[in-house]
């Protein structure tokens, strides 16, 4: 059978190096990936062929509530900056804040933190005060690489942390952890680590402007804008957030691609500036394409890789790797499945490998909140790259991809070593599971 | 027609073409009806929503089969498919509806808990639609479901589930898992409604024991076991020795976790005078590290991968070339309940129920589980019922 | 059905009739083309409450 397998992967392998190689998109390199498998397991009847079909096209449906959440919440953020609301948050920031440069860059961090610590998606964050973070960051004299990295370390960060962080709900969910305890092991590394990434690649001023000369080249925001007009469809959906999380039991449970819809309608009714909607959303959807289009392929791989033992293989691997090497390791696999499976990691290598761990007398509470400081790291690498690219087009830096990546290197390294420290040494760290509870 | 539209044609071809084919096995999958013939012990059958209006009309609505015994005693809830792709526990249930009979004190089985889970399946997951238990008339053909309810009956998750009462976070997907949504709301979520359900059937009918079926992965520390809280502790430590001395199979003991919320055997125990009961068997269909996700490992559970891992101490259950087939797991379930009900009985004579005709561990191995279900052809047409 | 899932009909509505606006508009990309449709696939089965 590993044969079999390892026949299927190596298919899998060349038809992604054949598209690459014909210079199609990542989309088509993962699809060719996808249907060739799906077509070389069914000849060995794994999946039937009558059934390939099926498998490919419920794979797309994995990711279908994130398709959701990505189109709203980019419809929303672009009616809010096409009304001029971004431009006029970035001008604020930048009059009152502009010589405080320490208390610019904590304030712009936890604006980036607050809606992935409560969504457990960095995306959101990113789709929603992503653009007017990335201006701001420039106006201070921040290139838009660094920019590109910033948001991309600390809106991954914003997903590890409390209350809620999606990698550790799968995992706890899996191996039957109860979710209670993170709020310390999660809270005290997402603050550290974001405070040393944007004073890291935040601090140094590389084009010097006078406050004067800055405000004069910001676009200048529609005459009628007001704080209530930006704030109203802001305050809607993190109200909406909120609400669930304050009375649970007695409001419906609208889910976050209504409670953007919402905030969409609220920033459209308060927009000064007529804007056409159907044409605005043709568009946001036409950017969003590439992200959309990786989502149900990604889908479509997984289910895939599942029906035909790839992703099995794969699965088996890790957990055979002796312990030692299993730590060195962890270092590529937990970012390399998240950027192949983006959640779909966490099941695959992070249900197994705690319950590896928790029977060599780890902590399976930390060793997971370690854990899931690295998965967020693989939202940068290909194929799925999803936050990275959602960095890269919300701060509009046109250089390589590999170059925006390359700046993220210092926090990244860090990032990692606390992930892998916290899992290593999470039986002295219990205390923190504990002060949580 | 411009090129432009010739290739636009060819693509809209190729994506009807795939979307007819996967809809209509889609469609005939979630409308797919099992039939059960009651056996001689049925002596009615009522549907869930019987006990919570607000589950009428919906497909989350389900069978309860009643088996009364001749002889007043205690009552017993035994129900399948809380996790519809953990199928051991929907054929243990049908060797008891189909079989048993009841000579004291009441069953009660409901063999497709989540019946919305049961008509799902799972995206990325690479399940096969169904699977097929050989019997001596024919095959017999089962739904391969989901763990979670279908979002087309329960839709959307929120982007954390607040368990109630305790307001636990949980993960977002298990707001549609049955097994997180206990003890339930009368007009909450779906699923909630539920459990809230079978809440009330339990105080309503004072049912003495609950048993809820499941497999777990091998890799699971939780598995081959008996999950109980404190008040069924003694009961399931009885069982699992008595299992292991006369039968010759392990089934420990696990106690339940008090922080962990929504549970089956957290929530019917502290909500209600009931004691739970979950039974675990080993469904390495389910671990990760595994070939590809046939009907085959599904009925037969043998897998490379899981004998090397087993070779190197990674698995908590023994694991050898014979894997774990079926009749393993569901003959496992059999002996467990009936030495529950056995156990239970001896400690409160007054409630007891005594139960004859299902077999045991050895038999269902020697004789596998489709010896044990009868042909719906044969059976009266009024006899029969869907799932 | 409850009004709250109506409403997420009514978005899968709307994203499907924004992905074919643009699939109907796509004059150059071939593979953007294919793309759009693809994401329409798991859209137009929910739509239909098909899966």
């Amino acid at each position: 059978m590993t044969l079999q397998i390892g026949i299927i992967l190596v298919v899998m392998a060349v038809a992604y190096a054949l598209a690459q190689w014909k210079t199609l998109s990542v989309e088509f390199c993962l699809l060719s990936s996808a249907v060739a498998g799906g077509l070389t397991g069914a000849f060995f009847n794994a999946p039937p062929i009558t059934q390939l079909a099926r498998h490919l096209v419920e794979g797309t449906f994995t990711y279908l509530d994130v398709i959701l959440v990505f189109t709203t919440a980019t419809i929303f953020m672009t009616i809010v900056s096409e009304s001029g609301g971004v431009n006029y948050v970035v001008r604020g920031i930048i009059k009152y804040f502009y010589n405080l440069r320490i208390i610019v860059l904590f304030l712009l961090m936890f604006i980036i933190l607050i809606p992935g610590a409560l969504t457990g998606a960095g995306s959101v964050s990113v789709l929603t005060v992503g653009a007017p973070v990335a201006l701001a960051l420039g106006y201070l004299g921040i290139p838009k690489k660094k920019v590109a990295a910033i948001l991309f370390i600390v809106a991954g960060l914003s997903a590890a942390a409390p209350p809620v962080n999606i990698w550790a709900m799968i995992v706890s969910a899996g191996t039957a952890i109860p979710y209670v305890g993170f709020e310390l092991p999660l809270g005290i590394p997402v603050l550290l680590l974001g405070t040393f990434t944007v004073l890291l690649l935040g601090w140094k001023r590389e084009k010097k402007m006078s406050i004067e000369d800055v405000l004069k080249d910001m676009p200048q925001v529609p005459e009628k804008m007001c704080w209530w007009r930006v704030l109203l469809p802001f305050l809607t959906f993190f109200g909406l957030v909120v609400a669930y999380r304050i009375w649970p039991f007695d409001i419906p449970i609208l889910g976050l691609p209504l409670e953007f819809a919402i905030a969409a309608v609220v920033a459209f009714v308060v927009s000064p500036k007529k804007i056409n909607i159907l044409v605005l959303s043709r568009v946001t959807v036409k950017r969003l394409l590439p992200l959309l289009a990786t989502m149900a392929i990604v889908g479509s791989l997984q289910q895939v890789m599942t029906a035909t033992g790839v992703r099995g293989l794969l699965s088996y691997a890790v957990i055979s790797i002796p312990v030692v090497l299993l730590f060195i390791l962890l270092v590529f696999i937990i970012p390399i499945s998240e950027g192949v499976l983006t959640y779909g990691g966490a099941a695959i290598v992070g249900i197994p490998l705690i319950w590896f761990l928790d029977s060599i007398g780890l902590h399976a509470t930390v060793a997971i909140a370690g854990l899931s400081l690295l998965w967020p790291l693989g939202d940068g690498l290909p194929p799925t790259a999803l936050i990275g690219r959602l960095s890269v087009m919300v701060s509009e830096y046109k250089g390589s991809y590999w170059s925006f990546l390359k700046a993220t290197w210092l926090p990244w390294i860090v990032i990692t070593l606390v992930g892998i420290l916290m899992v290593i040494f999470s039986a002295r760290l219990e205390f923190l599971v504990k002060w949580s509870m | 027609m411009s090129r432009e539209w010739i290739l636009k044609s060819i693509y809209i071809v190729i994506i009807m073409f795939v979307i007819i084919v996967s809809g209509i096995q889609f469609y005939n999958h979630r409308h797919y009806d099992v039939p059960i013939p009651a056996g001689p012990g049925v002596t009615g059958v009522v549907k869930l929503s019987d006990y919570n209006k607000n589950l009428k009309g919906t497909i989350a609505d389900t069978n309860v089969f009643f088996m009364e015994g001749k002889e007043a005693g205690g009552k017993v809830l035994i129900f399948a498919n809380t996790h519809s792709n953990e199928p051991a526990a929907i054929l243990t249930a049908l060797i008891f509806i189909e079989n048993a009979v009841v000579n004291k004190g009441t069953l009660i089985i409901i063999p497709q808990f989540n019946n919305s889970g049961g008509r799902n399946t799972k995206p990325g997951d690479g399940y096969p639609l169904y699977f097929e238990i050989p019997t001596e008339w024919g095959a017999k053909k089962f739904r391969m479901g989901n763990r979670n309810a279908s979002p087309l009956d329960q839709w959307p998750d929120p982007d954390v589930y607040v368990h109630y009462p305790d307001r636990q976070l949980l993960s977002y997907l298990d707001v549609r898992n049955t097994n997180r949504t206990w003890p339930g709301r009368a007009k909450g979520p779906l699923m909630e409604r539920v459990t809230y359900a079978a809440m009330e059937l339990m105080k309503r009918e004072k049912v003495d024991i609950a048993v809820d079926i499941h497999g777990a992965e091998t890799m699971f520390p939780v598995t081959n076991c008996i999950v109980v809280p404190e008040k069924a502790m003694r009961i399931a430590t009885m069982t699992s020795l008595m299992v292991k001395a006369m039968e010759g199979f392990e089934n420990h003991v696990e106690p339940s976790p008090k922080g962990f919320r929504g549970l089956s055997h957290r929530e019917i125990g502290d909500f209600s005078d009931t004691m739970p009961f979950l039974l675990e068997a080993p469904l390495p269909f389910l671990d990760q590290p595994t070939g590809p996700k046939t009907v085959d490992l599904l009925l037969k559970g043998k897998d490379p991968f899981l004998l090397s891992l087993s070779k190197q101490k990674k698995l908590f259950v023994p694991y050898d070339e014979s894997g774990w087939p079926m009749e393993k797991r569901v003959g496992q379930h059999c002996s467990v309940i009936l030495e529950i009900l056995r156990q239970f009985s001896r400690r409160a004579s007054d409630r007891a129920v005594a139960v004859g005709n299902v077999p045991r561990y050895a038999e269902v191995v020697k004789n596998g589980v489709g010896f044990y279900y009868h042909d719906p052809e044969k059976a009266k047409k009024e006899n029969i019922y869907y799932n | 059905m409850p009004i709250i899932m109506i409403f997420y009909y009514v978005i899968c509505v709307f994203l499907a009739g924004m992905l074919i606006w643009n699939f109907i508009r796509e004059k150059q990309n071939k593979e953007d083309m294919l793309l759009y449709l693809i994401v329409l696939i798991p859209v137009v089965l929910r739509i239909f409450r098909i899966r």
